[in-house]
């Protein structure tokens, strides 16, 4: 009888979705024809908005010819801070009182007001400073693959399902967030519960969704970047309050119209200090360069980091 | 980065809630998503084509056009549109109820 009720639901909702959808399309020819026309004229298709956009966004475009007025670009400027300079360069190690409002601090220097693809110079003169503070090494760009951005906004996700079965009461920690009832992108993490290792319990708790359906190549390029993107290791940081930690990709999306581009577990959530209120707000997303697999996931602790911190050589003083 | 000027006046929480409740699978969720999707970008740019004066319809379809991620559309409309973001706002919300209505 529920699981009647269950279809009939799924049944309706997708119903009124497909109608309001044809709706909206007729309703906007119907009334803005010279639209319809100008849009076949240039071959865009108003519902694939998004990835035009997301062509022109990579492609480098910033549209810096437009007929606005306004001088403010939404991209940065790359040119590091003062600050950051004699901090780096005098200090060599990195170590202040207080990392994460340090980290804060200076992040507000670089970054826009409103989330949306940094230059490639601000990328690295973040992962710098963070890898000094953290001695995590990350990066914007590894082997050759790079997310669409890595500042946007991460909204709270339930538990996963880690195996077939797999309830929220057999989940430790914050079960109040629930857990969703199918299972996410890669599938479950075990085929069932008595295969489930420490290492799948930790994946599960510190898991991130991105947006890999909308990466230009991801239909191309299968499955290899599937098996690449799969519990890849990111760090996340909240550039208000500057706390970071260190997860898998888990799952993918969220969907485009939700005007977030990540997603975080409740103890991702947790660890930026983004689980109350709105349980939403800008952070940033760096692979984590950790190929011998030695960087635990969790909250980063940056006052009793694992790895010693990394020098400043010559080299990087000349480069910033 | 896919974005679209308008993103950040987007909230459909009821609506991303009860899809994450029907428990689809990846590709139903994805397919299910991809019309709400389609569906905000017709509303929208009706209701924007709707408010704007017909004068500048050509003029803001090109910059559209040229950077649809671009932040100083809003400006652009917020210059010649009183109100435009809760313009938006409440079409987001009317769409929504429409599709929760009754379920």
């Amino acid at each position: 009888m529920k699981k009647k009720s269950a279809r009939k639901k799924k049944t309706s909702l997708r119903e009124k979705i497909v109608s309001q959808r044809l709706q909206a399309e007729k309703e906007f020819h119907r009334k803005h024809p010279h639209a319809k026309e100008f849009f076949e004229k240039k071959g865009l298709k108003l519902e694939n908005v998004r990835q035009h956009s997301s062509k022109l966004l990579a492609a480098g475009t910033l549209a810096g010819g437009l007929l606005l007025t306004s001088p403010q670009l939404s991209v940065p400027s790359a040119k590091l801070p003062y600050d950051w300079v004699k901090v780096l360069t005098d200090a060599g190690l990195v170590s202040p009182k207080d990392s994460p409002n340090f980290l804060a601090i200076r992040l507000k220097e670089v970054l826009p007001k409103i989330t949306c693809p940094l230059d490639p110079e601000v990328e690295r003169q973040i992962s710098f400073l963070v890898e000094k503070l953290s001695g995590i090494r990350v990066r914007a760009s590894l082997e050759g693959e790079r997310l669409l951005t890595c500042y946007g906004l991460i909204g709270a996700e339930q538990h996963l399902p880690r195996f077939l079965g797999d309830t929220v009461s057999q989940h430790d920690e914050w079960r109040e967030s629930g857990i969703t009832p199918g299972r996410g992108a890669w599938g479950y993490f075990v085929k069932n519960k008595n295969e489930l290792s420490n290492e799948d319990i930790l994946r599960e708790k510190y898991y991130v969704a991105v947006q890999t359906l909308y990466l230009p190549d991801w239909e191309k390029r299968q499955p290899f970047l599937r098996d690449w993107y799969q519990y890849r290791k990111v760090m996340a940081i909240n550039p208000q309050n500057g706390q970071a930690v260190v997860a898998v990709i888990a799952d993918a999306g969220p969907a485009a119209w939700t005007g977030k581009q990540f997603g975080g577990s409740p103890e991702v959530m947790v660890s930026l200090g983004l689980h109350q209120g709105m349980r939403k707000g800008p952070v940033l997303l760096f692979f984590v360069d950790d190929p011998e697999n030695k960087v635990p996931l969790g909250p980063v602790d940056f006052d009793s980091s694992f790895m010693p911190k990394i020098t400043v050589a010559e080299s990087s003083r000349k480069a910033i | 980065m896919s974005r679209i000027f308008y993103d950040h006046l987007i909230i459909l929480n009821s609506l991303e809630l009860k899809i994450t409740d029907l428990g689809l699978g990846p590709e139903e969720k994805e397919a299910l998503n991809q019309l709400v999707e389609e569906t905000v970008h017709f509303r929208l740019m009706t209701r924007i084509l709707d408010s704007l004066p017909r004068e500048h319809h050509e003029e803001f379809l090109d910059f559209f056009h040229q950077a649809p991620h671009e932040e100083r559309l809003l400006k652009y409309l917020q210059e010649k549109i009183e109100d435009i973001e809760d313009i938006i706002k409440k079409e987001i919300e009317d769409l929504e109820k429409s599709l929760l209505l009754e379920i």
